[in-house]
């Protein structure tokens, strides 16, 4: 009897499990994201992960072009590029017309209406109000006049700020209490777009499970932890697929949809894969249409740098993402020892050999850092090189200089590593192994994120490993990271303080994209090398591998609304899954 | 004696009682872990373009701009009240988020445990049986279940889920569904992996607890009457072995509810396990509260289901107070 039941659940189990369930939708897009999404509210999303939702359901006056590199700023929901006066200081943007919000029970009939201008001037206001608590508040923050005094006086939604209001209908004034080139960054980024306010009304702390905008997807359904599921919204204003892009662009496949309207796709689901493996051998597979590769994988997809022919048979392809970051290692300024003495620091930064880093750890994927700026941006000076690069002999000599000839009298240094994941501790030791050679001592020490974070926006941390992302793709972003008003508990966690640098600063700051800029960034850049805050390892450029099926596949760090942009090939997608299946 | 007559309603209401100094000592321990090791999330809640203000305003809505013994005396009304309030980094209600993750991390560990117990307690009896037999059986048997636990789970995972999943093509990868008809696809090799992983360590505990009534006066009685060993084995052992393998799976069941992380997170399982691992990245504390003291109230409350099974597998046990 024991043997029977055994072997029937046996043989039920194994039927059940070979069960292979393919769902796919006819047109739909399998995309992942690698950590969970928090919130899908825009005030709140400043991560990419939140960002990729939230700008597939919301919109901002301005967005980036899908396709154009180095990339460009274009409307969104503004008819227009706004009209910025001869002082610099009055932006007046003029909105589209017949653009509707979602449809939902919060408006009446379950209706959407139509997006006015004073929604812009709500939804910056929500933005600012303290008790939204908003994470992109910086992005406002001293920029538009009156709205600091309201959000520290009464933040009362009836009172009129100088600075931000509807002129009518289809008109939004602002004015600004300072010039500000990075302003019309300010306008894409995903916490400035526009929301209903009649839905907030109506969700209040619900929000995040009701998103409602104007954007080209609704919200279907968030199991968190395991997948959200995007569907097309139906009223989407008119939007087409760019007709123009960069000169490879056509080569590359991305002009065949110009002109078609978006979205391209019927359905978007985002699952939300944090393993590697499971994510690597699930792309391999074809049940996401993009992935990863993980970095001990890497071999199975390229040889010599190229894709290996029996890869791109099966169908599989790699786009090469040059990411506008920086990845480097931070000293606080703060610290007695490090903070005091600039030829200590630019010894260590000496004794670090960049390229071995970028060998082992990255599979030569990037480019070594002169200068916190990367390459794409504007200002970025390509024939610049950091005069504090690789050199163990000067490294020892710099370290005599210091004070500290082989490191005699050098306390331990805590290098403190954000994480405790396997790949940071052996950069950690790789490190710990270079800084011995000079004579410097590290204990290497993991955190939780909150703990690194508290760390060093507590100025606890001595030496720390970061790395920077563009929030919009100015300079300004990477040289912000040195000002003084921003140290910690700000994006300065070096707490670098020095007024000839702030001078150049606010200079900057005050000048469009020119050469006259360019030359002031390169006097900036070789001040920050000289006092050397930060040890500058590289930019990175990610191999980011999907299926061919997958059409006009070209993401991008700060463009978030690219889910618009892609589509499925069906009939190919069959027969790459053949492939696929056949090894 | 009725089903109500046998249990004895004093012990159960004194055990009852002391659930209140094991579950404050439980909050004062995860308040101090906490507050000493945890990190104060609101830095990181404020994003990387913090200012001081921002932080404030975040600890102020936190509650932890309060005295350490105020935000203790709100961790012990929640606890009592088992209302959390809002997770800290999703906004989401905590309880809400339990009861959405205990179903998948039930089915996850459920079957898998039920497939486990069957066959480690079939195998312990025939290791017990075969001992004094062929005694290089049950030597290889017990070779192999230290071999199986030796190997670490995430070594079974890895390794699993690339030659059973991706290289054979036999299950799922990643996923789960809602639906009951192809949620099957997606668990079987979670549960396949959860059974070698937990068939070594519980078939060498049955087998020495089968053992150890081998010797027993009943068993050479049974012997001496001409009984068959099968029948010995499988009725008297099996039975007087009980007590034992009743502990042993009443004290894994809470472990069950509380999900597993590792299979969780490789198998795209929208389970408990998860949501912890999120909760401790992101100094989650009210998810951590929740976790922690809902976890040890399953546990002392399985604790004393145990001790009630006893009297009812075995009527010679009496639960005294001071047991």
């Amino acid at each position: 009897m024991i043997k029977y039941l055994i072997t029937v659940l046996l043989i039920s189990l194994f039927i059940l499990s070979c069960t292979q369930t393919v769902t796919s939708h006819s047109n739909e897009v399998v995309s992942y994201l690698e950590a969970n999404v928090a919130t899908t509210d825009p005030i709140h999303s400043t991560n990419k992960y939140a960002s990729t939702v939230s700008s597939s359901i919301f919109e901002n006056l301005l967005h980036y072009h899908y396709l154009k590199r180095p990339i460009v700023l274009e409307t969104q929901l503004a008819e227009e590029m706004p009209h910025i006066s001869d002082d610099g200081l009055t932006y007046t943007i003029k909105i589209k017309r017949g653009v509707f919000f979602q449809d939902d029970p919060a408006f009446p009939n379950s209706k959407g209406r139509e997006l006015i201008a004073q929604d812009f001037v709500y939804s910056w206001m929500r933005l600012a109000d303290p008790k939204n608590k908003a994470l992109g508040w910086w992005l406002l923050d001293g920029k538009i006049k009156g709205l600091n005094e309201w959000r520290n006086g009464s933040a009362d939604y009836a009172k009129p700020i100088e600075g931000l209001k509807a002129i009518d209908q289809y008109t939004l004034q602002v004015i600004l209490n300072k010039k500000s080139f990075q302003f019309l960054h300010v306008l894409a980024a995903p916490p400035l777009a526009v929301v209903a306010r009649e839905v907030i009304k109506k969700y209040g702390d619900k929000i995040n499970d009701h998103p409602v905008g104007t954007g080209p997807f609704k919200l279907k359904s968030w199991i968190r932890n395991f997948q959200l599921e995007l569907v097309k919204n139906d009223k989407y204003h008119k939007t087409f697929y760019p007709k123009e892009g960069t000169i490879d662009s056509k080569k590359k496949g991305l002009l065949q949809d110009s002109g078609q309207t978006l979205p391209l796709s019927d359905k978007i689901t985002i699952r939300i894969i944090t393993e590697r493996q499971p994510l690597w051998l699930s792309f391999l597979k074809g049940q996401v249409d993009h992935g990863i590769i993980p970095k001990d994988n890497y071999h199975q997809i390229f040889e010599n740098k190229e894709i290996k022919t029996e890869i791109r048979k099966k169908g599989i392809r790699v786009l090469a993402q040059k990411r506008p970051d920086l990845v480097y290692i931070s000293f606080n300024m703060e610290h007695p020892i490090l903070g005091k003495n600039k030829k200590l620091r630019k010894a260590i930064s000496s004794a670090i050999d960049k390229k071995q880093i970028l060998k082992t750890f990255y599979n030569n994927r990037g480019l070594i850092a002169q200068g916190p700026i990367p390459p794409g941006l504007p200002d970025y000076d390509k024939t610049y090189t950091n005069p504090v690069s690789y050199n163990l002999e000067k490294a020892k000599q710099l370290m005599t200089e210091a004070g500290y000839p082989n490191g005699k009298n050098l306390p331990v240094f805590d290098y403190d590593l954000p994480g405790s994941a396997t790949w940071s501790r052996q950069l950690g030791e790789f490190l710990k192994d270079q800084l011995s050679q000079i004579g410097v001592s590290i204990r290497i020490v993991p955190n939780t994120w909150p703990q690194f974070d508290q760390k060093v926006k507590a100025k606890k941390a001595t030496l720390f490993d970061q790395a920077w992302v563009a929030d919009y793709p100015d300079s300004e972003n990477f040289l912000q990271l040195f000002y003084s008003k921003n140290i910690s508990p700000g994006p300065n966690s070096f707490n670098f303080v020095n007024s000839d640098y702030d001078q150049m600063f606010e200079q900057f700051l005050s000048l469009p994209p020119s050469q006259k800029r360019f030359n002031l960034t390169q006097k900036m850049i070789k001040l920050l090398n000289d006092e050397s805050p930060a040890v500058f390892l590289l930019h990175r450029l990610f191999k980011l591998p999907y299926h061919s099926w997958l059409k006009n596949y070209n993401e991008y760090p700060i463009i978030y609304d690219h889910l618009k942009y892609l589509r499925v090939d069906q009939h190919q997608k069959q027969k790459d899954l053949n492939k696929l299946k056949n090894g | 004696m009725t089903f109500q007559e046998r249990i004895p309603w004093g012990y159960v209401a004194k055990r009852l009682l002391t659930f209140i100094p094991t579950l404050i000592g439980v909050t004062l321990l995860t308040f101090l872990i906490f507050h000493v090791v945890g990190g104060d999330p609101s830095y990181q809640l404020s994003g990387k373009n913090a200012s001081l203000d921002q932080i404030k305003l975040i600890r102020k809505e936190l509650g932890l701009d309060l005295t350490l013994t105020r935000q203790y005396l709100i961790f012990l009304k929640q606890t009592f009240t088992f209302n959390w309030g809002q997770s800290w980094s999703t906004r989401q209600n905590v309880n809400e988020m339990f009861l959405f993750g205990i179903g998948p991390s039930f089915f996850l560990a459920f079957p898998a445990f039920i497939a486990s117990i069957f066959l480690s307690v079939l195998m312990g009896l025939f290791a017990a049986y075969i001992k004094s037999k062929k005694s290089w059986i049950d030597q290889t048997l017990t070779s192999t279940c230290l071999a199986l636990m030796s190997i670490s789970l995430l070594v079974y995972i890895i390794s699993f889920q690339y030659y059973f999943a991706f290289y054979l093509g036999w299950f799922e990868i990643n996923g789960w569904s809602f639906d009951w008809t192809q949620r099957w696809s997606y668990l079987t090799l979670p549960w396949l992996i959860s059974l070698f992983v937990s068939l070594g360590p519980n078939t060498l505990l049955f087998r020495s607890t089968f053992l150890n009534e081998v010797h027993q006066n009943y068993v050479k009685t049974a012997r001496s009457k001409g009984v068959s060993q099968i029948r010995i084995f499988t009725s008297h052992i099996l039975k007087n072995s009980s007590v034992p393998i009743v502990t042993i799976i009443m004290m894994q069941i809470p472990y069950l509810l509380t999900g597993s992380l590792l299979l969780e997170a490789f198998f795209g399982i929208p389970g408990i396990g998860g949501l912890l691992i999120q909760a401790i990245q992101s100094a989650d504390f009210p998810v951590i509260k929740a976790f922690t003291v809902m976890s040890t109230f399953i546990y002392l409350l399985f604790h004393l289901l145990t001790d009630l099974l006893y009297i009812f597998i075995d009527p010679r046990i009496e639960l005294q107070d001071d047991n």
